[in-house]
C-alpha cells in the first residue's frame, strides 16, 4: 500500500511510475512486426493548428500578432496557402478525418465511428508493408481514438496508425496509482484522483464525451515507457500547463525513440474558446504557434528528420464569425469563417519564402502526403499540392 | 397516427384553434410547434406572443402559398422516410426525425429548408409583433472598476459606430458612487432605472433585467427595495427586477456541477444522453439567490447554465450568454449587464499536489484583470450584435457602454447614423441618468442631470 500523502512529490512520482508499469503490463501485448528497409527516405509531419482557429485571429494581417513564430520564422522558410477551405461537417473529428483521408467524412462527431474511407496511415503502411511504429496520431482531443484507421474491411486495424492520447494516458496512470485499498492517506488520494480526473478529462465543447478505444492498442512496453516519460516530465519544474504541451512532449518522445515516417499531431487547446473567454482562446493560439515552432526546431535537431521532413501546418476548421455566425466560441454555424482556413508547408520539397493565393482544400493534405511519401492514394476529393516537390 | 402533445390550458386551446393548419404542416414543423407549446408554462410572454403570431399567420396564409413555402421540407421528409416514424409524443418524434435525417445525410438540406421557411415568415411576423411605435428599449453594459481597462482600446470592436462622450466623474470618485450616480440612486434609496413601478403602469419585473458577474447591482437594487419598504418576501416573489448574479448563484452552480460529475462517473453513452440527463435535473436555485424568483426565471437560469458552453465556469461568459438568451427570449425593455474580473484557469499541473494533497495546499484562485478586459470587449460586443439581430431591439434601442472609473462612454443609437458635427462636451453621470430617463420616458425626481442632446435629439 502506498501512502501518497506522506511522500514528497518527486518520491510520489516514482511510486506512480512503478504503479503504472504494473497497470500496463497485463494489458494486451502487441506484436511489433519487423521493420522493413523499404520505408521511404522522406518524413511527413502534419500538425493541426487545432481546435478551430479563425483566419482573422491567425493568418490574416490583424492576426499575425498571435502567431509570431509562424509569421516571422516558419512562413519565410516555406510556402503559405492563405486560402484553404474545409467543406464538411464543422466538428473536430470529421474535419480532421478529411485531412487524413482526403474525403469528406460524415461519421459520429464525438468519435464513436472510424473514418469511412482509407486513411493515409493505412495506405502508407499497407503499400510499404511497414510496422505500426511508422505511423502515429498524437492527439490532445480525446475523441480521436479511432482516427488512425478506417472502418473498411481491407484496411482498418492491421494497417492503422498508433494513436496516443497523452491526457488519457496520464489519466489511466493516475487511476492505477490511486487504485490501492484503504489506509492512511487514502482519502487524500481519492480527492487527488477526483481533481486529476476532472482537470484532465474535460472536453471544451461540453460534458459527456467518451473515450473510444483505439482500434490498435499500443504495445504495453511502449505505452509504459511513454507514460513513465510523461510523469517524469511532470516532475520537471517547468511543468506543462496544457494538454497540447503534453501532446508536444509525447510527440518528441516518439520522434526520439522511433523516428516514424508519418505523424499527425493534433493540437486542440484552441477549442477552449467554447468557454467564451476570448483571451484564453488567443493564449491558446499563441501557445500552439510556439509549440509548432518548437516542433520544427526539434525536427532540425534530429538527424533522422533534418533535411528530409516536410511539415504541414493547417487548422482543421475555423470558428464562427462575429456577424454571420455565432462568434468565436462556436464552430457549428457552417458560415464562411468556420470553413476558411490556411496551410503552411515547410521543409523538404517545399519552395522557400513563397505563397500562392490559389485556393486549396484541407482535403488536399492527404494526397499531398501520399505524394511526398510515395504511396498510392485512391480516388478522393483532394488533389496533391502541385507547388511541392514530390 | 396523430401527435399526442399532452397540452393543457392556453396551449391546448391555441393548438385546438389552429388544428387545421397544424395538420397541413410538414411533420417536423408540426412537431416543433407542439414541443414549443408544451413548454408554455415556462415560456416568456414574448415567446408566447410569437407562437400565437406564428400560428395566426400560418392560418392566414392561402393554402397554395403554405404548400409552396413548406414544399422543400415535405420533400426532404419524404426522402428520409419520416412518415414511417410513429407520431405520438412530438418530442420523441423530433429526436427520431433528427436522427433519421442525419443518418440519411439530409440534415443540412433540411436545416436549409427550415431556414428558408422562417426567412419567408419572419418579416410578416416581425411586423405583427414589433410595430414601429413599440416602446423604446435600453441596453446598458458596464465594466467593473477592477477590470484592467485599456482606455485607448475601449470598445474597439465597434470601429467608429456610436458616439464617444467624455464623462465628468468629479462627483463619482469610487465605483460605488459611479453606479449610484449612473442608476440614479436617491437619498431614500429609490433607483429610478431599476424600479419597475416607475414608467409604464404595465411594467413588470420581466421588463427589467440585471445580469452580472458579481453582485454590486444586486446589492444596489436590493438596498433600494428595502429602503422603499418592500418586504424580502415581496422582493423575492414579485417585486423588483429580474436579477441574475453568477456570484449569488455559486451554491446552485456547485450543486449542478456535482450532479453532472456524478453522472459522468457512472457513465454516459453520448453527449445527447448527457444533455437529456441535464434537462431532467430538478435542482433549483435558492430564492435568496434571485431578486425575483418564479418558475420561468428558475427554468431560464438552469438552461443558461446547462446549455451555454462555459457558463458554469466563467463568470463573464455567464453574463454574455444569459444576456443574449434574455434578449432573444424574454425581450426585456431594459437590460443592464455588468462584467467583472474572472479567475485565471489553473494550470492542470497545479492539481498535482502529490506531496501534500490536502485542501489547505490547493493553489489559490488568481484573478485575471488583463485577460478579463480582452474577454469583456468581445462579449459586450456580442450582446450588442445579438440585440441588433432581433426585430424587438433593432432601431428602437439605445445602447450605453460604460466602465467604472473611466471618463468616457460609448452611446450607440443604430436609428441615428449621423455623427455629431462637434465633439460632445463632457457629461456627468447624472446627465447620463437623465438621458436614460428621457429616452425611456420614465419620470425622474430630484434629477440633477440633464439629458445629453447628442444622444436624445
Amino acid at each position: 500500500m502506498v501512502d501518497l500523502g506522506a511522500l514528497r512529490r518527486r518520491d510520489a512520482l516514482r511510486v506512480l511510475a512503478a504503479c503504472m508499469v504494473d497497470w500496463w503490463l497485463p494489458r494486451r501485448l502487441q506484436a511489433q512486426g519487423p521493420r522493413r528497409s523499404t520505408r521511404p527516405d522522406r518524413r511527413v509531419i502534419v500538425v493541426t493548428f487545432g481546435g478551430g482557429a479563425r483566419y482573422e485571429d491567425t493568418l490574416a494581417p490583424e492576426g499575425w500578432i498571435n502567431i509570431p513564430h509562424l509569421a516571422r520564422e516558419i512562413v519565410p522558410q516555406g510556402l503559405v496557402y492563405p486560402v484553404a477551405r474545409y467543406e464538411g461537417l464543422t466538428g473536430h473529428f470529421n474535419s480532421t478525418g478529411a485531412l487524413v483521408t482526403g474525403c469528406r467524412q460524415d461519421v459520429d462527431a464525438y468519435g464513436s465511428e472510424a473514418p469511412l474511407t482509407p486513411t493515409i496511415f493505412e495506405l502508407f503502411r499497407k503499400e510499404y508493408a511497414l510496422p505500426p511504429e511508422e505511423a502515429w496520431v498524437i492527439a490532445t482531443n480525446k475523441s480521436f481514438g479511432l482516427m488512425g484507421g478506417s472502418k473498411l474491411r481491407a484496411y482498418g486495424d492491421p494497417f492503422s496508425a498508433n494513436v496516443v492520447l497523452p491526457k488519457q494516458l496520464l489519466i489511466e496512470t493516475i487511476k492505477a496509482a490511486v487504485s490501492t485499498d484503504g489506509g492512511p492517506g487514502v482519502e487524500d488520494r481519492q480527492v487527488l484522483a477526483a481533481r486529476m480526473m476532472s482537470a484532465l478529462d474535460e472536453g471544451y465543447e461540453g460534458f459527456g464525451w467518451k473515450v473510444f478505444e483505439s482500434g490498435r492498442g499500443l504495445g504495453a512496453e511502449l505505452k509504459s515507457t511513454l507514460a513513465k516519460s510523461l510523469l517524469d516530465y511532470f516532475n520537471d519544474p517547468t511543468v506543462p500547463t496544457s494538454g497540447d504541451e503534453l501532446t508536444f512532449f509525447i510527440t518528441k518522445e516518439i520522434m526520439n525513440r522511433l523516428a516514424p515516417s508519418l505523424l499527425v499531431v493534433n493540437f486542440w487547446d484552441i477549442d477552449i474558446a467554447h468557454y467564451g473567454a476570448y483571451s484564453l482562446y488567443l493564449e491558446a493560439i499563441k501557445r500552439t504557434d510556439r509549440l509548432v515552432h518548437e516542433l520544427w526546431q526539434h525536427v532540425q535537431a534530429l538527424p533522422q528528420y533534418r533535411d528530409r521532413t516536410t511539415l504541414l501546418v493547417v487548422p482543421e476548421l475555423g470558428r464562427d464569425s462575429d456577424v454571420a455566425g455565432n462568434g468565436f466560441a462556436n464552430h457549428r454555424s457552417g458560415d464562411d469563417s468556420c470553413r476558411r482556413v490556411w496551410l503552411v508547408a515547410v521543409g523538404a520539397g517545399v519552395p522557400r519564402g513563397t505563397g500562392t493565393e490559389r485556393p486549396i482544400r484541407t482535403a488536399d493534405v492527404a494526397p499531398t502526403v501520399a505524394g511526398i511519401l510515395g504511396f498510392k492514394m485512391p480516388e478522393c476529393e483532394g488533389r496533391p499540392l502541385a507547388e511541392l516537390v514530390f | 397516427m396523430q401527435f399526442d402533445a399532452g397540452l393543457t390550458g392556453d396551449a391546448a386551446a391555441l393548438a385546438r384553434g389552429h388544428a387545421a393548419v397544424l395538420t397541413r404542416l410538414p411533420a417536423t414543423v408540426h412537431a416543433f410547434i407542439l414541443v414549443e407549446l408544451h413548454k408554455w408554462g415556462t415560456l416568456f410572454s414574448a415567446e408566447q406572443r410569437y407562437q400565437r403570431a406564428l400560428l395566426d399567420h400560418l392560418t392566414d396564409l392561402p393554402q397554395p402559398e403554405l404548400v409552396r413555402a413548406t414544399a422543400a421540407i415535405a420533400r426532404i421528409e419524404a426522402e428520409a422516410g419520416c412518415d414511417r416514424i410513429a407520431r405520438g409524443n412530438p418530442a420523441r418524434f423530433q429526436d427520431e426525425a433528427q436522427a433519421l435525417l442525419r443518418k440519411r445525410r439530409l440534415l443540412p438540406a433540411w436545416r436549409t429548408a427550415i431556414d428558408e421557411l422562417f426567412a419567408m415568415l419572419d418579416p410578416a411576423l416581425n411586423a405583427r409583433l414589433y410595430p414601429p411605435d413599440a416602446p423604446r428599449r435600453l441596453v446598458v453594459q458596464l465594466y467593473a472598476g477592477d477590470i484592467a481597462v485599456q482606455p485607448d482600446q475601449l470598445w474597439g470592436r465597434f470601429k467608429g459606430a456610436g458616439i464617444r462622450i467624455p464623462l465628468d466623474l468629479a462627483a463619482a470618485p469610487s465605483p460605488d458612487a459611479f453606479r449610484r450616480a449612473l442608476f440614479g440612486a436617491h437619498a431614500d434609496g429609490a433607483i429610478t432605472l431599476l424600479d419597475p413601478s416607475a414608467g409604464s403602469e404595465n411594467a413588470t419585473p420581466l421588463d427589467r433585467w440585471i445580469i452580472e458577474s458579481h453582485q454590486a447591482l444586486h446589492d444596489l437594487s436590493g438596498e433600494a427595495g428595502i429602503r422603499g419598504g418592500a418586504s424580502p418576501e415581496a422582493r423575492g416573489t414579485g417585486g423588483g427586477v429580474i436579477g441574475l448574479s453568477y456570484e449569488r448563484l455559486r451554491d446552485y452552480r456547485d450543486q449542478l456541477t456535482r450532479a453532472l460529475y456524478r453522472k459522468i462517473e457512472t457513465g454516459v453513452d453520448s453527449p445527447q444522453a448527457f444533455a437529456a440527463y441535464a434537462r431532467s435535473l430538478t435542482i433549483a436555485p435558492a430564492a435568496d439567490a434571485l431578486l425575483h424568483a418564479d418558475d420561468i426565471v428558475r427554468t431560464f437560469i438552469r438552461e443558461v447554465l446547462l446549455t451555454g458552453n462555459g457558463t458554469l465556469f466563467v463568470n463573464n461568459t455567464f453574463v454574455e450568454w444569459a444576456a443574449v438568451q434574455a434578449l432573444r427570449r424574454a425581450q426585456p425593455r431594459i437590460l443592464v449587464t455588468r462584467y467583472g474580473v474572472r479567475d485565471k484557469l489553473k494550470p492542470f499541473s497545479s492539481l498535482l499536489l502529490f506531496s501534500q494533497p490536502r485542501a489547505s495546499d490547493q493553489i489559490p484562485l488568481i484573478e485575471d484583470p488583463v485577460g478579463s478586459f480582452i474577454d469583456v470587449e468581445q462579449l459586450s460586443y456580442y450582446v450588442w450584435l445579438n440585440a441588433e439581430k432581433s426585430a424587438a431591439y433593432r432601431r428602437k434601442t439605445l445602447y450605453l457602454f460604460l466602465a467604472e472609473g473611466i471618463d468616457q462612454m460609448l452611446a450607440v443609437r443604430p436609428d441615428v447614423d449621423r455623427q455629431p458635427a462637434e465633439a460632445p462636451s463632457a457629461a456627468t453621470l447624472a446627465d447620463v441618468n437623465a438621458t436614460i430617463a428621457a429616452w425611456l420616458g420614465v419620470p425622474v425626481r430630484e434629477s440633477v442631470g440633464r439629458p445629453i442632446p447628442t444622444i436624445i435629439s
